[in-house]
């Protein structure tokens, strides 16, 4: 699957929330003022790369997305695991490594935050105590 | 297939509890988002029990209606010691609730299995030590492996690391101690046992596992619940408890069989906000009043009267001539 770039991602979360769209939809519905041809061209490229369906009525395409947001993320995910093991051994041992570290950051950094609340609590209580 | 007597009385049983079985389950698989919306309004104790009741209620209604129901119409109406035929579709029925219970079985001894290996280890390598505040003896083990257990179903050992003990102070100890208490006391060991005992949807699909796993999260809300027992101190210690053991490190699942303090680190920022923001405590145990159980007895006389009621036992009886055939 090829990479988006960010406008390209924008138009797919509006697809994803609004469904069933046209150029002037979308167009409607970005935060920053854009070209009617630019946001064309992008669902144009979107439809090539297979991410889209469209549909013709009153001479105006009707575009929405093939894949669900999470069936997107998961097909994405999916291959860049895949491409990544099947590079030389090592490359997906540093996968793994990257992964296990990542979820270790993450578990650090909520275990930290916990801490922090139960501090404040106990400062919390302390005080009403006092008082 | 021409079935004797005996054989077709077994055969019509198992098909029967296979069918009443998988209706019941089906329905309670749809009924379960519902069913946890409910349990999530109810204080965590009484939730587990719920959803509990209903993680058993197919197995044990389908077992109930086969013995009360299937069994005394046959005995009673079908001709003795004939010969007759019975359908492919009734055989097969039979042979998958065969699978079902076999399957069953094998996961329970398999759990069983795992859980007396894990116990026995855990008295191999550790010692029995009083810690403070804490009546019995626990099993104290060396290793690096974090982790605070209860193991065992009949006689339930509290089993706990070294590396646990050194870190925790002694309320925060305490506090962690209490929880696993609440397990035994609320008999949560036996009740997973009961849980891998009863059957699945269907053979090889686990159509309750979702089921389970709330439970799961409830039984663990309710066990912190009775360690707390609404004092915000004791609350503010089991809290510090549970991050302090995660940080030592992931502490998976030792056994089927067991009930450990962070089983599943999914759900210990829930459960560590969940104390800081309520200090939950778990009401006494409501003692049910005489009248309820005078109206439970007088409920059951009725039922026990329609179910062995000669139009009942009859119209049984025509539905197993139908499933026969």
């Amino acid at each position: 699957m090829e990479a988006l770039g960010p406008l390209e991602i924008t138009v797919m979360e509006i697809l994803w929330q609004h469904g069933d769209s046209n150029v002037h939809d979308v167009t409607q519905r970005l935060d920053r003022p854009l070209a009617y041809t630019t946001v064309m061209t992008t669902l144009d490229r979107l439809f090539k790369k297979g991410l889209l369906d469209r549909r013709k009525s009153d001479r105006a395409f009707f575009y929405q997305p093939r894949l669900s947001r999470a069936e997107w993320e998961q097909k994405r995910a999916g291959d860049f695991v895949a491409g990544f093991l099947a590079a030389p051994q090592t490359s997906g041992e540093f996968l793994v490594s990257c992964l296990v570290d990542a979820v270790g950051r993450h578990d650090e950094a909520l275990l930290d935050e916990l801490e922090r609340k139960i501090r404040l609590k106990r400062k919390e209580l302390y005080r009403r105590r006092k008082t | 297939m021409s079935l004797p007597y005996l054989l077709r009385l077994v055969c019509l049983c198992l098909a029967s509890f296979f069918l009443l079985h998988m209706a019941l389950g089906f329905a309670v698989t749809l009924a379960t988002p519902v069913a946890i919306r409910l349990a999530e309004r109810m204080r965590p104790r009484k939730a587990s029990r719920f959803l509990l009741a209903l993680r058993l209620f197919p197995s044990a209604f389908s077992l109930l209606l086969v013995a009360g129901l299937c069994a005394p119409s046959y005995l009673l109406l079908e001709p003795a010691f004939t010969q007759e035929e019975v359908s492919l579709w009734c055989v097969a029925a039979a042979l998958l609730c065969v699978t079902l219970v076999v399957l069953s079985l094998v996961r329970c001894a398999r759990a069983a299995r795992r859980s007396i290996g894990y116990i026995r280890y855990c008295q191999l390598v550790g010692r029995q030590e009083r810690l403070a505040g804490e009546s019995a003896p626990v099993w104290v083990v060396d290793g690096p492996a974090p982790f605070l257990a209860l193991a065992g179903i009949l006689h339930p050992r509290l089993i706990i690391s070294r590396s646990v003990v050194n870190a925790l102070p002694s309320g925060e100890l305490a506090a962690a101690l209490r929880h696993e208490q609440a397990h035994q006391l609320s008999r949560d060991n036996f009740k997973r046992l009961l849980l891998i005992l009863a059957p699945d949807l269907f053979p090889l699909w686990r159509g309750f596992a979702r089921l389970e796993r709330v439970w799961n999260r409830f039984a663990e809300w309710a066990a912190d619940d009775y360690a707390v027992a609404g004092e915000p101190h004791r609350s503010i210690s089991l809290a510090s408890a549970l991050v302090s053991v995660a940080r030592l490190g992931a502490c998976p699942q030792a056994a089927p069989l067991v009930t450990s303090l962070l089983a599943d680190n999914q759900d210990l920022a829930e459960r560590v906000e969940r104390l800081l923001r309520d200090f939950p405590g778990e009401p006494g145990e409501e003692r049910k009043s005489l009248t309820v159980k005078i109206a439970g007895v007088a409920a059951s006389v009725p039922v026990l009267l329609l179910m062995f009621h000669p139009v009942t036992l009859t119209s049984v009886h025509g539905l197993l001539e139908y499933l026969t055939h």
